[in-house]
């Protein structure tokens, strides 16, 4: 349970709801990769996965008291609370979703993460430039599968694209509504680089590139119905 | 999954820079990036500094007794 102070400015508002979803969907991310350690398609994956999932629940861990500094106070709930995204609030279905995963949702975290490396919330800064290290590893992970399962096509790519558009649906939301005034309030006192926009766009314009790089066209649609989408839940 | 056409790859590490290189296992993968985060992840339990891959296609033997 967290308890959120009452009046805080809307970028410390902005700022709350987005240290606290990262770090709950990374623990989300951390427990998906954790259940594919004993069933990835190959025994170096299944470590690699592990080694993934142990990072990003480390990640989870050292983000949360983040929060105490923005003024929120969080009973130690463990990292299996939260409200992470739908696609990864549940364990993923088949190794496509695996990778998806890893390319779309750690994708967009990651560039957040990014923006957030020369954030003047110092204890924010500190931990993202530790996570942008660690980081690299799964992006490496991330691309050399897409390739590999690019290269491999039928069923397998067909799968893969479709995981994809149902990540990206979903996480091309977190960043959250351009123009948002809690989030242009953040970039302009610094506590991030980047607006919502920019990191969505990072993300897409990488993905697409990679894909592009194999051949395989994705659509990768900008988010536009923005009615209903909760601030807390980042969805 | 058939995994007996794909690369194996010897791994190497130190654990100071005055230490030679040490054989550490063997990783199995196509894909060279895919290699070395395997490698990373399957050696890790030592405190390496220096961590090489070489294909074991490449290796050539100078004494075969």
């Amino acid at each position: 349970m967290t308890t959120t102070p009452s009046a805080v400015d809307p970028a410390t508002t902005t700022m709350i709801s987005l240290v606290g979803s990262l770090a709950d969907n990374k623990g989300a991310l951390g427990r998906r990769y954790g259940e594919w350690a004993v069933s990835a398609p190959t025994i170096e994956s299944a470590v690699a996965a592990a080694a993934m999932a142990q990072d990003e629940l480390g990640h989870a861990r050292s983000t949360y008291p983040v929060l105490a500094k923005l003024g929120v106070a969080r009973e130690d709930e463990g990292l299996a609370a939260g409200h992470p995204l739908a696609v990864i609030d549940h364990e993923l279905d088949d190794w496509a979703s695996f990778i998806a995963a890893n390319l779309v949702v750690d994708g967009i975290l990651t560039t957040f993460v990014a923006s957030a490396r020369d954030s003047s919330i110092e204890p924010l800064a500190q931990r993202a430039r530790k996570i942008l290290q660690e980081e690299g590893a799964h992006r490496v992970h991330a691309e050399a599968w897409l390739r590999r399962i690019c290269r491999t096509g039928g069923g397998d790519l067909e799968l893969l694209t479709q995981r994809v558009g149902e990540m990206w649906a979903q996480a091309s939301r977190w960043p959250g509504p351009p123009d948002h005034p809690g989030y242009e309030a953040a970039v302009a006192a610094a506590m991030v680089a980047d607006g919502p926009e920019v990191v969505r766009e990072r993300v897409r314009v990488w993905l697409a590139a990679r894909f592009e790089a194999e051949g395989v066209e994705v659509a990768l649609e900008d988010p536009s119905d923005w009615e209903g989408w909760d601030e807390e839940r980042r969805r | 999954m058939s995994r007996e056409h794909e690369t194996v790859w010897e791994v190497f590490a130190r654990k100071a820079y005055e230490e030679p290189l040490h054989h550490v296992g063997t990783v199995t993968e196509d894909d060279e990036d895919l290699a070395l985060v395997s490698a990373r992840a399957i050696y890790d339990e030592q405190p390496w500094i220096h961590m090489i891959l070489v294909p074991r296609s490449q290796i050539r033997e100078a004494i075969l007794a």
